[in-house]
């Protein structure tokens, strides 16, 4: 098992005056990734530049071990990628274009058709699969985009914004298969997305990009620990006196709209929190420890970024 | 929230480029094939290969001596058999003249009617080569696997190569072969190899051109509706302006089909082979002898350098458009 997957140094990119990514030094262990960052933050560049499909301006990275630069094809020979925007080949049906993906990685034809099959299944996609891909919802083509990229059993998938298009209960089962891929294969996936709540649910490890920089890599437990420590309270009666006794305690409290108390510990656990509850004979309550972690953290780096003595992480 | 993954693991080592070269190059072929228009064309393309065939097997059995022409002459008269027999002396006379001049017309027919048919079939293919994978996006598709952009570019490459092998070299191999499978003697395969050559040399210089220029073509546009027009104009438009007799040399030169055609009769030079047999078959009427003469003459005046230097400039623009546009969108 290698230490490192993913590991760049100075790596940059400018469009003519544009910076689209500047000097990143990062070394990604495997596991699964999350790549997060505004629009136009550069992260599909960071991701292009690491499969060659954009030549970096400075710098150079490793994938797998192998230099981007020096080692050109041999360095995505274990890579999957699930772009963004809509990709195939046109003419083609979901199976065949599958198996012609495998089969452009080096496999054979008769492993590459049995690995779409495979695949196919996992994504669920059923009899759809005979159809030709020019004719697919945008679901389907999010699955088969995922399909082509897991077929040739890579080591590593890049995946960005893997989840648009699907409804609520296709995403919830690729996620699951997202999920499962490191946990049970030891494919590592780095997943770029928007969605900060899909990227907490599956993935260990967090980068958050922008203007070009990383500002932030860290494990999600390393990184929900420097969050400030957030509770939400969900009373089931006496919100009244709940909200009394923390205020009187001397611990911040938000009332929100579903109900909720939202309250700032100074301890990592709930413990604080429970002994109060104890003490004043309060109702029981649903506890819930940093919520939207995430979400704040991210917003956080975002406008500490804006601040110019900010660097890389690595 | 997990998925069990029941997934048999793929951990061979990779096959090398070549053979992800020779995928993309197959599977292209295979979705070309399966056009109906593709199969009629592949079915005329190689229909004129076995009609290739049956003149030289014709030609083969009938004009020797012993053959089934002379053995007919003989129920028909001996008048009959001293034309058939005349005929049969000036093949065993004159081979190089003879059977070098028969499949010197025979090729350089073919070579039109082939030419035809593959710039017919590049009229389809053209929209399908890079127009459609930059339309889709598939250039992301492909680079992002072990492969480069001159991979890519090779594989569409093959495809073109593959069509025109199919729609030209095939038939006219096969053609020439069956002819030479059933000729009664060595002076046949001998004295039609030279002519073969040269239809093979003219086969591969039009080969890299329309190669390069369907390929440029392909390039400029998104869909199809932008780059056929684009083709028609390039292929005929501008060889209709190259044979206007007011269009200069150098306007002349852009038109890749017109310097096609001036290459062809340039390497099958068919007025060496009208001048030698005019100057040198025993040919009893003169009229005869003097056109073939005057026409050999008038044809042997046209020089074809002109048209070599713009194809090598159509290859060098095209392969620069080309190459320009092989980054992924």
């Amino acid at each position: 098992m290698r230490d490192v997957i993913i590991e760049a140094k100075g790596l940059g990119k400018t469009y003519g005056s544009q910076r689209a990514l500047a000097d990143v030094n990062i070394a990604v262990p495997p596991g699964t990734i999350g790549l997060l960052g505004p629009n136009g933050a550069g992260k599909t560049t960071f991701i292009k530049c690491l499969l060659n499909l954009e030549i970096p301006t400075t710098g150079n990275a490793t994938v797998l071990g192998c230099e981007i630069r020096a080692q050109n094809r041999a360095s995505r020979e274990r890579v999957g990628y699930s772009p963004e925007q809509d990709c195939h080949i046109p003419g083609m049906a979901g199976c065949e274009y599958v198996t012609y993906c495998g089969q452009l990685s080096g496999m054979s034809f008769q492993r590459a058709r049995q690995r779409a099959h495979e695949i196919l299944d996992l994504v669920g996609m059923g009899q759809e699969r005979y159809r030709s891909v020019d004719t697919y919802s945008t679901g389907m083509k999010q699955r088969v985009k995922l399909a082509q990229a897991l077929v040739h059993d890579p080591e590593l998938v890049i995946l960005d914004e893997p989840t648009n298009g699907l409804d609520a209960a296709g995403r919830e089962s690729i996620l699951q298969l997202i999920g499962s891929l490191w946990k049970q294969l030891g494919v590592s996936v780095m997943i770029s997305s928007h969605l900060l709540h899909d990227v907490e649910r599956i993935c260990d490890r967090v980068i958050i990009i922008a203007d070009g920089r990383v500002i932030e890599h860290d494990s999600m437990e390393a990184l929900k620990n420097r969050h400030r420590r957030i509770v939400e309270l969900a009373p089931s009666s006496e919100a009244e006196r709940f909200t009394i006794v923390l205020k009187n305690a001397g611990l911040p409290v938000e009332r929100l709209s579903n109900g909720r108390l939202r309250v700032e510990t100074p301890s990592e656990s709930a413990e604080p929190i429970l002994s109060l509850m104890r003490q004043h004979n309060l109702p029981p309550a649903e506890i819930v420890a940093n919520p939207n972690a995430l979400h704040e953290l991210f917003l956080k780096s975002l406008a500490a970024s804006k601040t110019p003595q900010n660097g890389n992480a690595a | 929230m997990e998925t069990p993954l029941d997934l048999r693991r793929w951990q061979e080592k990779p096959a090398g480029v070549a053979y992800r070269r020779w995928v993309i190059v197959s599977t292209g072929l295979r979705q070309l094939m399966r056009m109906r228009f593709f199969q009629i064309l592949l079915f005329l393309a190689w229909t004129a290969g076995v009609l290739m065939a049956a003149v030289g097997f014709v030609f083969t059995q009938s004009l020797t001596s012993g053959g089934w022409l002379e053995s007919f002459a003989i129920h028909i008269g001996p008048r009959a058999q001293a034309v058939v027999s005349a005929f049969c002396a000036l093949v065993l006379l004159y081979p190089d003249i003879c059977i070098g001049g028969l499949f010197t017309g025979v090729f350089w027919l073919h070579s039109f009617l082939a030419l035809g048919f593959s710039l017919i079939a590049l009229s389809v293919v053209v929209p399908r080569l890079i127009t459609r994978d930059r339309a889709s996006n598939a250039l992301t598709i492909y680079l992002s696997r072990p492969l480069t952009s001159f991979d890519y570019l090779l594989g569409k490459l093959g495809i073109i190569l593959g069509i025109l092998v199919l729609m030209w070299t095939g038939p006219l191999l096969l053609g020439w072969l069956l002819s030479m499978a059933f000729a009664p003697d060595t002076d046949f395969f001998v004295y039609s190899f030279l002519p073969l050559t040269h239809a093979l040399l003219f086969n591969l210089i039009a080969l890299v051109t329309l190669a390069a220029v369907a390929m440029g073509v392909s390039s400029l546009g998104k869909t199809a509706r932008a780059v056929v027009p684009i083709w028609i104009a390039v292929w005929i438009g501008a060889g209709v302006i190259a044979s206007l007799p007011t269009t200069p040399d150098a306007v002349r030169a852009t038109s890749f089909s017109r310097n096609l055609e001036e290459v062809r009769q340039d390497i099958f030079r068919v007025d060496e082979i009208l001048i030698k047999a005019g100057e040198t078959l025993p040919l009893v009427d003169r009229s005869l002898t003097n056109n073939m003469l005057s026409v050999g003459q008038r044809e042997s005046k046209r020089s074809a350098t002109g048209a070599y230097i713009g194809l090598a400039a159509i290859v060098v623009v095209s392969s620069l458009v080309f190459s320009r546009k092989l980054r992924p969108e």
